[in-house]
């Protein structure tokens, strides 16, 4: 429309928004499991589909079917988070490659019991009826959802922020991360601290595959790609920094979007090409100053 | 010593044992291949697993309804029909059909969802001399002279609408899709006919985009620089999981009311039911259409539609032909219908009638010259359906 040439770019800068704040929500119990408590789970991506999978079967259009969809999800997946952690009682002293193998092996045992369940096409989203549509930003249409989406899933940065900053629970897990003996004599159980942080990562993963159903929508491939994304993002920002990992699910959200729309010949590589920049400049990711916050 | 002389001789029992089992299932072999007791088997591969399940299936179907229409014989004779997995590709196929060849000795064989696993598959073929009557993946391969493909080549859908696109929209095309060998053939076969109908792509470097294949789930930033560009329309192919993004992503972009056009399987099948109100007016070239009148199409979609929800593919269509083909080269074979004989009758059978139209085989291709059809997506009863809105260029050869 005008001739500034910043225009074509709007709309690939406010969606790269939209979906760093998805991969921020998506990432954040990874980060939670990985980073604060130490543990590895490729199971990850799994718990975002479950919660994806809960969306495409819920969502009619309605309202009441979002915040039963937001439950029901929310619910099955903090379940299986939980049901991780149970199963890595064993092995969780024993190291991050055997938690890698027992959790890898959950994710594919999990991804085959979905489609099974849900069968091997992407099942179709509908978003409420008031959000399917789109909307005039700045002279540019935007998907109305993801609009919505961007406020919401900011809202969840922040009560996460506020969790594991100011409440009693998201204390016990810093220390735990710091002196797991010293917690073990206060009279908590780290184990009963890793069920926690697994049940709290699922359901973050959980609430992420329901709101981020229509974007990231649910299918065989949908775990794996949330566990990659997820993992760069957790990778870039430094393994266990909360800050860091939104300042590096944004710049992944840009570098997908805007990065796309400006160089799309090099998008295959783009992310990965970031990803290996960080790293040679900055070994231990974006944010190192900060640790566990 | 004591410990192993039983164990041993045991051995040598067991040996004894398989070797009259393996003489005795020879002999058996020999008899039932001969064919004089008016069975034939045919074997079908197709991916019954894995992400193109929904395509196999289709064929499996389609080969099936054939059957059961026709009393479960093929040329007068009683099928064994030997069904196989071809999963995800040619790893999985290339055992698989080993079985179904060397095994089961089947006298032709058809389905083979992906390209890739015909290609992989071929040698066996050539080896026991086995026809192969392919219901979907066709790719380039040298020597066709038993391989025959009831679907398409994969450059034929863009070029058979491109003449059309060039008349119906004033002004330039964007052509886009995905980065991988499908997406090349069907992208190619547009844009080298829409440039020879005197057309020009709106693309910046006047080359087809092409997206990271499978990665590419978002297409906000490519529509934002198909609107940068001031196209007037756009053209594509995609497929599966990345045709539903593509087009839920379309309809609420900034280029919502550019008007698209593609490669029929953008909205076919399943995933249309997926993209709902999304993919309403987008217009498509294809083989096939569930809404065609035709008798052979009447009697086709009743039947399916008997057994399934819905209204039946281009996939299950092209195995249904496959059957057809096999029926009526079988019958030509006569009485000692070896895979010889079938593979030799298929060459002569000239036109097939088919619920698509009628078509036949091109001498140098071995697959179909056939009428491609523009349809729209348009709401038909509850549902969302493709329908055909008018004829395009009869393709092939």
């Amino acid at each position: 429309m005008s001739g500034v040439p910043v225009d074509p770019y709007v709309v690939p800068a406010l969606d790269g928004v939209a979906y760093g704040l998805l991969v921020f929500v998506a990432a954040a119990g990874l980060v939670l499991c990985f980073g604060v408590a130490g543990i590895l789970n490729l199971a990850h991506g799994t718990l975002f589909a479950i919660g994806g999978y809960t969306a495409a079967a819920l969502l009619d259009g309605g309202w009441g079917s979002l915040a039963l969809a937001l439950v029901v999800g929310v619910g099955a997946a903090t379940a299986a988070g939980a049901l991780v952690a149970l199963l890595l009682t064993r092995v969780g002293a024993a190291g991050h490659l055997n938690q890698a193998l027992l959790t890898f092996g959950v994710a594919l045992a999990g991804g085959s019991l979905l489609v099974a369940a849900f069968g091997p096409d992407d099942p179709p989203v509908r978003v409420p009826a008031a959000l399917d549509g789109s909307v005039v930003v700045a002279g540019h249409r935007y998907a109305a959802y993801r609009l919505v989406f961007i406020v919401l899933a900011a809202v969840l940065a922040g009560l996460l922020h506020l969790a594991v900053r100011r409440t009693r629970a998201g204390m016990l897990v810093r220390a735990a991360v710091d002196d797991a003996e010293m917690v073990a004599t206060l009279g908590v159980s780290p184990a009963v601290v890793r069920v926690g942080v697994l049940a709290a990562a699922g359901a973050l993963a959980g609430a992420a595959g329901v709101l981020g159903a229509p974007i990231i929508g649910p299918g065989p491939d949908t775990a794996d790609a949330v566990l990659l994304l997820s993992l760069v993002v957790v990778v870039l920002g430094g393994l266990g920094s909360m800050t860091g990992t939104l300042l590096a699910a944004l710049a992944v959200g840009q570098i997908q979007t805007l990065g796309v729309a400006l160089a799309p010949s090099a998008a295959p590589f783009l992310l990965f090409a970031a990803m290996a920049v960080v790293l040679a400049v900055r070994a231990r990711g974006l944010a190192t100053a900060r640790r566990a916050t | 010593m004591f410990v192993t002389l039983p164990r041993r001789s045991r051995a040598r029992t067991a040996a004894l044992l398989a070797l009259v089992l393996l003489a005795a299932s020879a002999c058996a072999d020999d008899t039932s291949t001969a064919g004089s007791g008016g069975t034939v088997k045919i074997g079908l591969l197709a991916s019954l697993s894995g992400t193109y399940q929904s395509v196999g299936k289709d064929i499996r179907d389609g080969f099936q309804l054939y059957l059961s229409a026709h009393d479960g014989k093929l040329g007068g004779r009683t099928v064994e029909l030997v069904v196989a997995d071809e999963g995800n590709g040619a790893a999985t196929a290339v055992p698989a059909a080993t079985k179904l060849l060397k095994q089961d000795r089947v006298v032709a064989l058809t389905g083979i969802v992906g390209g890739g696993s015909v290609a992989a598959v071929q040698p066996l073929l050539t080896e026991t001399k086995v026809p192969f009557v392919g219901s979907n993946g066709r790719p380039e391969l040298k020597d066709v002279s038993r391989v025959w493909h009831t679907s398409y080549l994969s450059d034929e859908p863009g070029e058979a609408i491109a003449a059309h696109v060039r008349a119906d929209v004033k002004g330039s095309v964007y052509a886009i899709g995905p980065d991988y060998q499908g997406g090349w053939d069907e992208l190619r076969g547009f844009t080298e006919a829409y440039a020879a109908a005197g057309g020009k792509l709106a693309n910046p470097d006047g080359k087809t985009t092409f997206t990271p294949f499978p990665a590419t789930t978002n297409f906000t930033p490519y529509f934002a620089r198909i609107k940068a560009s001031g196209a007037d329309a756009v053209y594509t192919f995609y497929a599966g999981g990345a045709a539903v993004d593509f087009v839920k992503q379309y309809a609420q972009s900034e280029i919502k009311d550019v008007p698209l056009y593609a490669a029929g399987f953008l909205t076919e099948g399943g995933v249309l039911d997926a993209q709902g109100d999304a993919a309403r007016d987008i217009y498509s070239v294809l083989n096939y259409s569930p809404d065609l009148d035709n008798a052979e199409n009447r009697a086709f979609v009743a039947a399916w539609k008997a057994g399934h929800d819905g209204s039946p593919t281009t996939y299950a269509m092209a195995s249904y032909d496959a059957a057809a083909v096999l029926d009526r080269a079988i019958a030509a074979a006569g009485d000692d219908a070896t895979a010889e004989k079938i593979n030799a009758a298929i060459g002569q059978l000239g036109q097939i009638a088919s619920p698509r139209g009628t078509w036949q085989f091109s001498p140098t291709t071995h697959a179909p010259v056939q009428k491609w059809y523009l349809r729209q997506v348009r709401q038909d009863g509850r549902a969302l359906s493709n329908t055909v809105v008018g004829d395009l260029a009869t393709v092939g050869g």
